[in-house]
Protein backbone atom coordinates (compact mmCIF):
# COMPACT_ATOMS: atom_id res chain seq x y z
CA UNK A 1 0.00 0.00 0.00
CA UNK A 2 1.43 3.18 -0.63
CA UNK A 3 2.39 5.72 1.78
CA UNK A 4 1.62 9.14 2.18
CA UNK A 5 4.64 10.62 0.83
CA UNK A 6 4.55 8.72 -2.57
CA UNK A 7 1.47 10.06 -3.39
CA UNK A 8 1.86 13.20 -5.00
CA UNK A 9 -0.14 16.64 -4.45
CA UNK A 10 -3.00 16.95 -1.95
CA UNK A 11 -6.17 15.26 -4.11
CA UNK A 12 -7.13 18.40 -6.01
CA UNK A 13 -7.11 21.58 -3.30
CA UNK A 14 -3.55 22.34 -3.99
CA UNK A 15 -3.36 23.85 -0.45
CA UNK A 16 0.39 24.44 -0.88
CA UNK A 17 0.00 26.24 -4.30
CA UNK A 18 -2.89 28.42 -2.72
CA UNK A 19 -0.18 29.25 0.40
CA UNK A 20 2.60 30.04 -2.70
CA UNK A 21 -0.16 32.44 -4.62
CA UNK A 22 -1.01 34.21 -1.28
CA UNK A 23 2.98 34.74 -0.48
CA UNK A 24 3.49 35.73 -4.38
CA UNK A 25 1.13 38.33 -3.68
CA UNK A 26 2.76 39.58 -0.65
CA UNK A 27 6.18 39.48 -2.42
CA UNK A 28 5.26 41.51 -4.99
CA UNK A 29 3.33 44.04 -2.70
CA UNK A 30 6.04 44.44 -0.56
CA UNK A 31 8.93 44.46 -2.99
CA UNK A 32 7.68 48.20 -3.65
CA UNK A 33 8.76 49.38 -0.08
CA UNK A 34 12.16 49.76 0.17
CA UNK A 35 12.84 49.02 4.44
CA UNK A 36 10.92 47.35 6.64
CA UNK A 37 11.32 47.96 10.44
CA UNK A 38 9.34 45.82 13.54
CA UNK A 39 9.27 47.84 16.51
CA UNK A 40 8.46 45.36 19.11
CA UNK A 41 8.61 44.57 23.06
CA UNK A 42 7.99 41.23 24.56
CA UNK A 43 6.30 43.73 27.67
CA UNK A 44 2.95 45.40 27.02
CA UNK A 45 2.42 48.92 28.37
CA UNK A 46 6.11 50.31 27.59
CA UNK A 47 4.94 52.66 25.00
CA UNK A 48 5.93 50.88 21.28
CA UNK A 49 2.86 52.51 19.85
CA UNK A 50 4.13 56.36 20.32
CA UNK A 51 7.43 55.35 19.61
CA UNK A 52 6.10 53.98 15.88
CA UNK A 53 4.00 57.48 15.64
CA UNK A 54 6.71 59.10 16.35
CA UNK A 55 9.60 57.64 14.52
CA UNK A 56 6.99 57.58 11.68
CA UNK A 57 6.52 61.71 11.89
CA UNK A 58 10.41 62.07 12.35
CA UNK A 59 10.99 59.99 8.88
CA UNK A 60 8.34 61.89 7.09
CA UNK A 61 9.90 65.24 8.26
CA UNK A 62 13.04 63.54 6.95
CA UNK A 63 10.98 63.87 3.08
CA UNK A 64 10.61 59.77 3.10
CA UNK A 65 7.72 58.45 2.44
CA UNK A 66 6.56 56.43 5.24
CA UNK A 67 3.61 53.78 6.08
CA UNK A 68 3.14 52.44 9.27
CA UNK A 69 1.07 49.48 9.97
CA UNK A 70 -0.52 48.59 13.68
CA UNK A 71 0.05 44.92 13.58
CA UNK A 72 -1.81 44.52 17.23
CA UNK A 73 -5.06 43.61 15.65
CA UNK A 74 -6.33 43.35 19.18
CA UNK A 75 -5.11 46.33 20.69
CA UNK A 76 -4.78 48.71 18.09
CA UNK A 77 -4.18 52.25 18.99
CA UNK A 78 -1.76 53.45 15.74
CA UNK A 79 -4.72 55.06 14.06
CA UNK A 80 -5.08 57.06 17.37
CA UNK A 81 -2.24 57.97 17.81
CA UNK A 82 -1.89 59.19 13.79
CA UNK A 83 -4.79 61.26 13.65
CA UNK A 84 -6.79 58.55 11.04
CA UNK A 85 -9.43 57.35 13.66
CA UNK A 86 -12.58 57.43 12.49
CA UNK A 87 -11.93 58.03 8.78
CA UNK A 88 -12.73 54.68 6.32
CA UNK A 89 -10.70 52.77 4.38
CA UNK A 90 -11.59 52.74 0.59
CA UNK A 91 -11.57 49.00 -1.25
CA UNK A 92 -10.65 49.31 -4.49
CA UNK A 93 -9.33 46.59 -7.18
CA UNK A 94 -5.76 47.79 -6.51
CA UNK A 95 -6.25 47.19 -2.82
CA UNK A 96 -7.57 48.80 0.33
CA UNK A 97 -6.52 52.54 -0.25
CA UNK A 98 -5.38 53.90 3.25
CA UNK A 99 -5.86 57.01 4.96
CA UNK A 100 -2.94 59.65 5.76
CA UNK A 101 -1.92 61.22 9.00
CA UNK A 102 0.74 63.45 9.60
CA UNK A 103 3.33 64.26 6.98
CA UNK A 104 1.10 62.15 4.49
CA UNK A 105 1.98 59.02 6.32
CA UNK A 106 0.04 56.31 5.39
CA UNK A 107 -1.73 54.08 8.28
CA UNK A 108 -3.40 50.84 8.50
CA UNK A 109 -5.04 49.67 11.79
CA UNK A 110 -7.69 47.59 12.73
CA UNK A 111 -9.10 50.00 14.68
CA UNK A 112 -10.03 51.26 10.80
CA UNK A 113 -11.96 48.23 10.48
CA UNK A 114 -14.25 48.45 14.17
CA UNK A 115 -17.69 50.02 14.39
CA UNK A 116 -17.05 52.01 17.66
CA UNK A 117 -14.94 52.45 20.54
CA UNK A 118 -16.73 49.42 22.39
CA UNK A 119 -16.34 46.69 19.86
CA UNK A 120 -13.11 44.81 20.25
CA UNK A 121 -12.19 42.37 17.62
CA UNK A 122 -14.45 38.96 17.82
CA UNK A 123 -14.08 36.78 14.81
CA UNK A 124 -17.06 34.98 13.52
CA UNK A 125 -16.46 31.18 12.40
CA UNK A 126 -18.43 28.04 13.47
CA UNK A 127 -15.60 27.05 16.52
CA UNK A 128 -16.33 30.46 18.29
CA UNK A 129 -16.04 28.41 21.38
CA UNK A 130 -13.00 27.24 20.98
CA UNK A 131 -11.48 30.44 20.02
CA UNK A 132 -7.94 29.99 22.06
CA UNK A 133 -7.27 27.67 19.86
CA UNK A 134 -7.66 29.60 16.44
CA UNK A 135 -7.03 32.80 16.96
CA UNK A 136 -3.30 33.36 16.48
CA UNK A 137 -4.33 31.71 13.24
CA UNK A 138 -6.56 34.30 12.19
CA UNK A 139 -4.29 37.15 13.22
CA UNK A 140 -1.41 35.97 11.55
CA UNK A 141 -3.94 35.76 8.24
CA UNK A 142 -5.57 38.62 9.14
CA UNK A 143 -1.39 40.82 9.42
CA UNK A 144 -0.08 38.97 5.71
CA UNK A 145 -3.50 40.17 4.14
CA UNK A 146 -3.39 43.40 5.83
CA UNK A 147 0.53 43.44 4.28
CA UNK A 148 -0.39 42.23 1.02
CA UNK A 149 -3.79 43.59 0.07
CA UNK A 150 -3.02 46.71 0.70
CA UNK A 151 -1.74 49.95 -1.78
CA UNK A 152 1.02 51.14 0.38
CA UNK A 153 2.62 52.55 -3.00
CA UNK A 154 6.02 53.41 -3.44
CA UNK A 155 7.12 53.95 0.41
CA UNK A 156 10.42 54.45 1.78
CA UNK A 157 9.71 52.58 5.11
CA UNK A 158 7.39 50.79 6.66
CA UNK A 159 7.25 50.56 10.47
CA UNK A 160 5.32 47.70 11.88
CA UNK A 161 3.66 48.04 15.65
CA UNK A 162 3.83 44.69 16.76
CA UNK A 163 1.59 43.75 20.11
CA UNK A 164 3.38 42.33 23.20
CA UNK A 165 4.97 39.05 23.13
CA UNK A 166 8.00 37.19 22.51
CA UNK A 167 6.59 35.30 19.89
CA UNK A 168 5.59 38.08 17.71
CA UNK A 169 8.53 38.77 15.77
CA UNK A 170 9.09 34.45 14.97
CA UNK A 171 5.30 35.33 13.71
CA UNK A 172 6.44 37.75 11.48
CA UNK A 173 9.42 36.58 9.39
CA UNK A 174 7.53 34.17 8.00
CA UNK A 175 5.74 36.88 6.18
CA UNK A 176 8.66 39.22 5.91
CA UNK A 177 11.53 37.25 5.73
CA UNK A 178 13.61 40.63 4.14
CA UNK A 179 12.87 42.56 7.54
CA UNK A 180 15.71 45.50 7.96
CA UNK A 181 15.61 45.47 11.31
CA UNK A 182 14.02 45.20 15.03
CA UNK A 183 13.44 48.34 17.08
CA UNK A 184 12.92 46.62 20.62
CA UNK A 185 11.83 49.10 23.47
CA UNK A 186 11.03 48.81 27.67
CA UNK A 187 10.80 49.93 30.25
CA UNK A 188 13.89 50.54 33.02
CA UNK A 189 11.85 48.47 35.61
CA UNK A 190 13.39 44.84 36.06
CA UNK A 191 10.32 43.55 35.29
CA UNK A 192 10.06 44.95 31.65
CA UNK A 193 14.13 44.09 31.38
CA UNK A 194 13.60 40.57 32.37
CA UNK A 195 10.64 40.20 29.80
CA UNK A 196 12.47 42.01 27.06
CA UNK A 197 15.82 40.37 27.83
CA UNK A 198 13.97 37.18 26.24
CA UNK A 199 12.35 38.75 23.17
CA UNK A 200 16.20 40.06 22.20
CA UNK A 201 17.40 36.28 22.91
CA UNK A 202 14.49 35.22 20.35
CA UNK A 203 15.06 38.15 17.66
CA UNK A 204 18.91 37.78 17.87
CA UNK A 205 19.67 34.00 18.75
CA UNK A 206 16.88 32.26 17.09
CA UNK A 207 15.44 34.06 14.40
CA UNK A 208 18.57 35.81 13.98
CA UNK A 209 16.30 39.34 12.50
CA UNK A 210 18.82 42.38 12.12
CA UNK A 211 18.36 44.40 15.87
CA UNK A 212 19.07 47.83 15.00
CA UNK A 213 18.65 48.68 19.45
CA UNK A 214 17.45 49.21 22.40
CA UNK A 215 14.49 52.09 23.06
CA UNK A 216 14.50 52.94 26.75
CA UNK A 217 10.79 54.54 27.21
CA UNK A 218 10.14 56.42 30.10
CA UNK A 219 13.59 56.87 31.46
CA UNK A 220 12.96 59.75 33.84
CA UNK A 221 10.43 61.74 35.56
CA UNK A 222 10.91 65.89 35.09
CA UNK A 223 9.31 67.96 37.54
CA UNK A 224 6.85 70.29 36.16
CA UNK A 225 7.78 72.89 38.82
CA UNK A 226 11.76 73.05 39.08
CA UNK A 227 12.66 70.90 35.67
CA UNK A 228 14.51 68.57 38.24
CA UNK A 229 14.83 64.88 36.85
CA UNK A 230 14.44 61.96 38.18
CA UNK A 231 14.27 57.86 37.94
CA UNK A 232 10.64 56.44 37.35
CA UNK A 233 12.00 52.70 37.75
CA UNK A 234 14.75 51.19 39.39
CA UNK A 235 15.90 48.48 37.06
CA UNK A 236 19.29 47.85 35.62
CA UNK A 237 20.65 50.67 33.18
CA UNK A 238 19.02 50.10 29.86
CA UNK A 239 22.42 51.27 28.30
CA UNK A 240 24.37 48.72 30.53
CA UNK A 241 21.78 45.84 29.30
CA UNK A 242 22.39 46.80 25.58
CA UNK A 243 25.87 46.00 26.32
CA UNK A 244 25.37 43.21 27.96
CA UNK A 245 22.94 41.68 25.55
CA UNK A 246 25.10 42.89 22.58
CA UNK A 247 22.88 45.07 20.67
CA UNK A 248 23.17 49.05 20.32
CA UNK A 249 21.33 51.21 22.43
CA UNK A 250 19.41 53.78 20.69
CA UNK A 251 18.52 56.29 23.55
CA UNK A 252 16.16 57.63 26.69
CA UNK A 253 12.70 58.68 26.03
CA UNK A 254 11.91 60.80 29.37
CA UNK A 255 8.26 60.33 30.66
CA UNK A 256 6.82 63.72 28.99
CA UNK A 257 2.97 64.45 29.68
CA UNK A 258 3.05 66.15 26.28
CA UNK A 259 4.06 62.72 24.71
CA UNK A 260 0.82 60.93 25.86
CA UNK A 261 -1.03 64.48 25.35
CA UNK A 262 -0.40 64.57 21.79
CA UNK A 263 -0.50 60.85 21.39
CA UNK A 264 -3.98 61.38 22.04
CA UNK A 265 -4.80 64.25 19.41
CA UNK A 266 -3.16 62.30 16.77
CA UNK A 267 -0.31 64.43 16.45
CA UNK A 268 3.20 62.81 17.33
CA UNK A 269 5.18 65.33 19.90
CA UNK A 270 7.96 65.14 17.72
CA UNK A 271 5.66 67.69 15.74
CA UNK A 272 3.71 69.19 17.53
CA UNK A 273 6.29 69.99 20.08
CA UNK A 274 9.89 69.13 18.69
CA UNK A 275 11.79 71.23 21.59
CA UNK A 276 10.23 68.83 24.67
CA UNK A 277 12.66 66.68 26.44
CA UNK A 278 10.65 63.86 24.96
CA UNK A 279 11.01 64.85 21.70
CA UNK A 280 14.34 65.97 21.66
CA UNK A 281 15.20 62.24 22.29
CA UNK A 282 12.72 60.50 19.85
CA UNK A 283 14.41 62.84 17.27
CA UNK A 284 17.98 61.49 18.36
CA UNK A 285 17.02 57.62 18.34
CA UNK A 286 15.09 58.48 14.66
CA UNK A 287 18.70 59.75 13.89
CA UNK A 288 20.55 56.87 14.84
CA UNK A 289 18.25 54.38 13.25
CA UNK A 290 18.71 56.38 9.83
CA UNK A 291 22.31 55.99 10.19
CA UNK A 292 21.65 52.06 10.45
CA UNK A 293 19.71 52.13 7.68
CA UNK A 294 21.79 54.42 5.94
CA UNK A 295 19.34 56.50 5.13
CA UNK A 296 20.14 60.04 3.57
CA UNK A 297 21.56 63.00 6.41
CA UNK A 298 18.58 65.00 7.16
CA UNK A 299 19.01 68.21 4.78
CA UNK A 300 20.43 71.19 8.13
CA UNK A 301 17.38 73.35 6.74
CA UNK A 302 14.86 70.35 7.64
CA UNK A 303 16.78 70.13 11.11
CA UNK A 304 16.81 73.53 11.98
CA UNK A 305 13.01 73.45 11.36
CA UNK A 306 12.81 71.29 14.02
CA UNK B 1 -4.29 14.80 4.68
CA UNK B 2 -4.76 12.39 1.34
CA UNK B 3 -6.89 9.38 1.01
CA UNK B 4 -5.93 6.38 -0.73
CA UNK B 5 -8.08 3.84 -2.45
CA UNK B 6 -7.07 0.31 -0.73
CA UNK B 7 -8.27 -2.39 -3.40
CA UNK B 8 -6.73 0.03 -6.03
CA UNK B 9 -3.81 1.28 -4.30
CA UNK B 10 -4.57 4.90 -5.80
CA UNK B 11 -4.63 8.01 -4.54
CA UNK B 12 -8.51 9.36 -4.07
CA UNK B 13 -9.65 12.46 -5.94
CA UNK B 14 -11.64 15.36 -4.70
CA UNK B 15 -14.84 15.04 -6.55
CA UNK B 16 -17.33 18.17 -4.76
CA UNK B 17 -17.29 19.90 -1.87
CA UNK B 18 -20.29 21.33 -0.31
CA UNK B 19 -20.68 23.90 2.53
CA UNK B 20 -19.63 24.65 5.38
CA UNK B 21 -22.80 23.65 6.78
CA UNK B 22 -23.88 24.31 10.39
CA UNK B 23 -19.82 24.35 10.62
CA UNK B 24 -19.25 21.29 8.73
CA UNK B 25 -17.61 20.88 5.21
CA UNK B 26 -18.37 17.54 3.66
CA UNK B 27 -15.64 16.72 0.91
CA UNK B 28 -16.10 13.99 -1.33
CA UNK B 29 -13.19 12.01 -3.12
CA UNK B 30 -13.17 9.43 -5.45
CA UNK B 31 -10.96 7.18 -6.98
CA UNK B 32 -9.96 7.12 -10.53
CA UNK B 33 -9.92 3.76 -11.06
CA UNK B 34 -12.93 1.76 -9.34
CA UNK B 35 -14.86 5.11 -8.67
CA UNK B 36 -15.34 4.12 -5.05
CA UNK B 37 -16.81 7.18 -3.00
CA UNK B 38 -15.96 8.30 0.37
CA UNK B 39 -16.74 11.59 2.21
CA UNK B 40 -14.64 13.60 4.83
CA UNK B 41 -16.91 15.35 6.90
CA UNK B 42 -15.33 18.13 9.36
CA UNK B 43 -16.62 19.21 12.57
CA UNK B 44 -16.33 22.71 13.05
CA UNK B 45 -13.00 23.12 14.87
CA UNK B 46 -11.36 21.76 11.50
CA UNK B 47 -13.51 24.07 9.58
CA UNK B 48 -12.80 26.68 11.23
CA UNK B 49 -8.57 25.76 10.97
CA UNK B 50 -9.13 25.37 7.25
CA UNK B 51 -10.93 28.96 7.27
CA UNK B 52 -8.22 30.61 9.81
CA UNK B 53 -5.49 30.19 7.44
CA UNK B 54 -7.67 31.17 4.73
CA UNK B 55 -6.90 28.10 2.04
CA UNK B 56 -10.19 26.54 0.08
CA UNK B 57 -10.88 22.83 0.44
CA UNK B 58 -11.09 21.69 -3.62
CA UNK B 59 -8.60 24.28 -4.93
CA UNK B 60 -8.62 27.77 -5.13
CA UNK B 61 -11.69 29.76 -6.10
CA UNK B 62 -12.02 33.26 -7.51
CA UNK B 63 -10.56 36.07 -5.95
CA UNK B 64 -12.85 38.19 -4.07
CA UNK B 65 -11.03 41.63 -3.43
CA UNK B 66 -8.90 43.26 -1.07
CA UNK B 67 -8.98 41.92 2.46
CA UNK B 68 -11.87 39.69 2.04
CA UNK B 69 -10.42 37.39 4.50
CA UNK B 70 -10.98 39.99 6.68
CA UNK B 71 -14.12 41.51 5.88
CA UNK B 72 -15.77 38.02 5.83
CA UNK B 73 -14.74 37.04 9.43
CA UNK B 74 -15.16 39.67 11.35
CA UNK B 75 -18.04 39.91 13.35
CA UNK B 76 -18.43 43.35 13.60
CA UNK B 77 -16.77 46.05 11.24
CA UNK B 78 -17.97 49.82 9.85
CA UNK B 79 -21.18 49.65 8.35
CA UNK B 80 -19.28 52.22 5.68
CA UNK B 81 -15.92 49.77 5.28
CA UNK B 82 -17.42 47.67 2.60
CA UNK B 83 -19.63 49.36 -0.18
CA UNK B 84 -21.94 47.50 -2.53
CA UNK B 85 -19.83 49.22 -5.45
CA UNK B 86 -16.49 47.85 -4.54
CA UNK B 87 -15.07 44.42 -4.89
CA UNK B 88 -15.49 42.05 -1.58
CA UNK B 89 -18.36 43.78 -0.19
CA UNK B 90 -20.13 40.19 0.09
CA UNK B 91 -17.69 38.07 -1.87
CA UNK B 92 -16.42 35.52 0.78
CA UNK B 93 -16.85 31.72 -0.11
CA UNK B 94 -18.36 31.15 3.29
CA UNK B 95 -22.59 31.38 2.37
CA UNK B 96 -23.44 32.13 6.20
CA UNK B 97 -20.97 35.03 5.33
CA UNK B 98 -22.17 36.49 2.28
CA UNK B 99 -25.53 36.38 3.95
CA UNK B 100 -24.35 38.30 6.76
CA UNK B 101 -22.84 40.62 5.03
CA UNK B 102 -25.48 41.25 2.38
CA UNK B 103 -27.57 42.00 5.68
CA UNK B 104 -25.16 43.77 7.57
CA UNK B 105 -24.83 45.78 4.88
CA UNK B 106 -28.59 46.41 4.81
CA UNK B 107 -29.13 44.35 1.53
CA UNK B 108 -32.19 42.70 1.18
CA UNK B 109 -32.89 42.80 5.16
CA UNK B 110 -36.49 42.10 5.86
CA UNK B 111 -38.45 45.63 6.38
CA UNK B 112 -41.01 45.62 9.57
CA UNK B 113 -40.14 41.95 10.11
CA UNK B 114 -42.76 40.43 13.21
CA UNK B 115 -40.85 39.59 16.17
CA UNK B 116 -42.48 37.48 18.83
CA UNK B 117 -41.62 38.77 22.57
CA UNK B 118 -39.90 36.07 23.35
CA UNK B 119 -37.49 36.21 20.50
CA UNK B 120 -37.08 39.99 20.59
CA UNK B 121 -35.96 39.57 24.04
CA UNK B 122 -33.87 36.98 23.24
CA UNK B 123 -32.30 39.31 20.80
CA UNK B 124 -31.55 42.47 23.49
CA UNK B 125 -29.80 39.93 25.57
CA UNK B 126 -27.00 40.15 22.38
CA UNK B 127 -24.40 42.38 23.30
CA UNK B 128 -24.94 45.89 21.93
CA UNK B 129 -22.17 45.78 19.62
CA UNK B 130 -23.38 42.50 18.01
CA UNK B 131 -27.27 42.97 18.18
CA UNK B 132 -27.70 45.08 14.99
CA UNK B 133 -25.52 42.50 12.83
CA UNK B 134 -27.55 39.54 14.28
CA UNK B 135 -30.97 41.32 13.32
CA UNK B 136 -30.37 41.76 10.22
CA UNK B 137 -28.91 38.11 9.53
CA UNK B 138 -31.78 36.82 11.29
CA UNK B 139 -34.27 39.00 9.33
CA UNK B 140 -32.20 37.63 6.14
CA UNK B 141 -32.39 34.36 7.59
CA UNK B 142 -36.13 33.97 7.85
CA UNK B 143 -37.15 36.32 4.70
CA UNK B 144 -35.29 33.52 2.79
CA UNK B 145 -36.99 30.83 4.25
CA UNK B 146 -40.21 32.44 3.84
CA UNK B 147 -40.84 32.91 7.54
CA UNK B 148 -43.37 35.45 8.63
CA UNK B 149 -42.47 35.35 11.99
CA UNK B 150 -39.33 35.68 13.72
CA UNK B 151 -39.14 33.02 16.34
CA UNK B 152 -37.24 31.92 19.14
CA UNK B 153 -37.00 28.61 16.70
CA UNK B 154 -36.33 30.84 14.12
CA UNK B 155 -32.96 32.23 15.93
CA UNK B 156 -32.04 28.99 16.84
CA UNK B 157 -32.38 27.81 12.92
CA UNK B 158 -30.24 30.64 12.17
CA UNK B 159 -27.68 30.54 14.91
CA UNK B 160 -27.55 26.57 13.93
CA UNK B 161 -27.39 27.68 9.83
CA UNK B 162 -24.55 30.23 11.28
CA UNK B 163 -22.51 28.13 12.80
CA UNK B 164 -22.59 30.29 15.60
Amino acid sequence: MKSYREIAGDAGSDVLGQVGAQQERLRARMAKIRLKVAVVSGKGGVGKSAVVANLAAAFAKRGLKVGALDADINGPSLAKMLGVRGQRLAFTAGGAQLPQGPLGIRVLSMDLLLPDDETPVLWSGPAEGEAYFWRGAMEVTTLREFLADTEWGELDLLLLDLPPGTDRIPNLLPLLPELHGVVIVTLPSQVSQLIVTKSVTVAKEIVKAPILGLVENMASHLCARCGAEAPLFAGEDSARMAQRLGIPFLGRVPFDPLLARYADEGTPVVLSSPGSPAARALWQIADKIGESLHLPAEPVEAKESR
Amino acid sequence: MKFLCVPCDEPMKIQETKGPDEGSLSVIFNCPTCTRQVALLTNPMETQIVRSLDVKIGGPQATYGPMAFVRSALVAQRADAPSADQPASTGSACPFTAIANAAFEGQGAADGAIWTEAAAERLNKIPGFARSWAQKGIEQYAREKGLPKITEEVMEEARERFGM
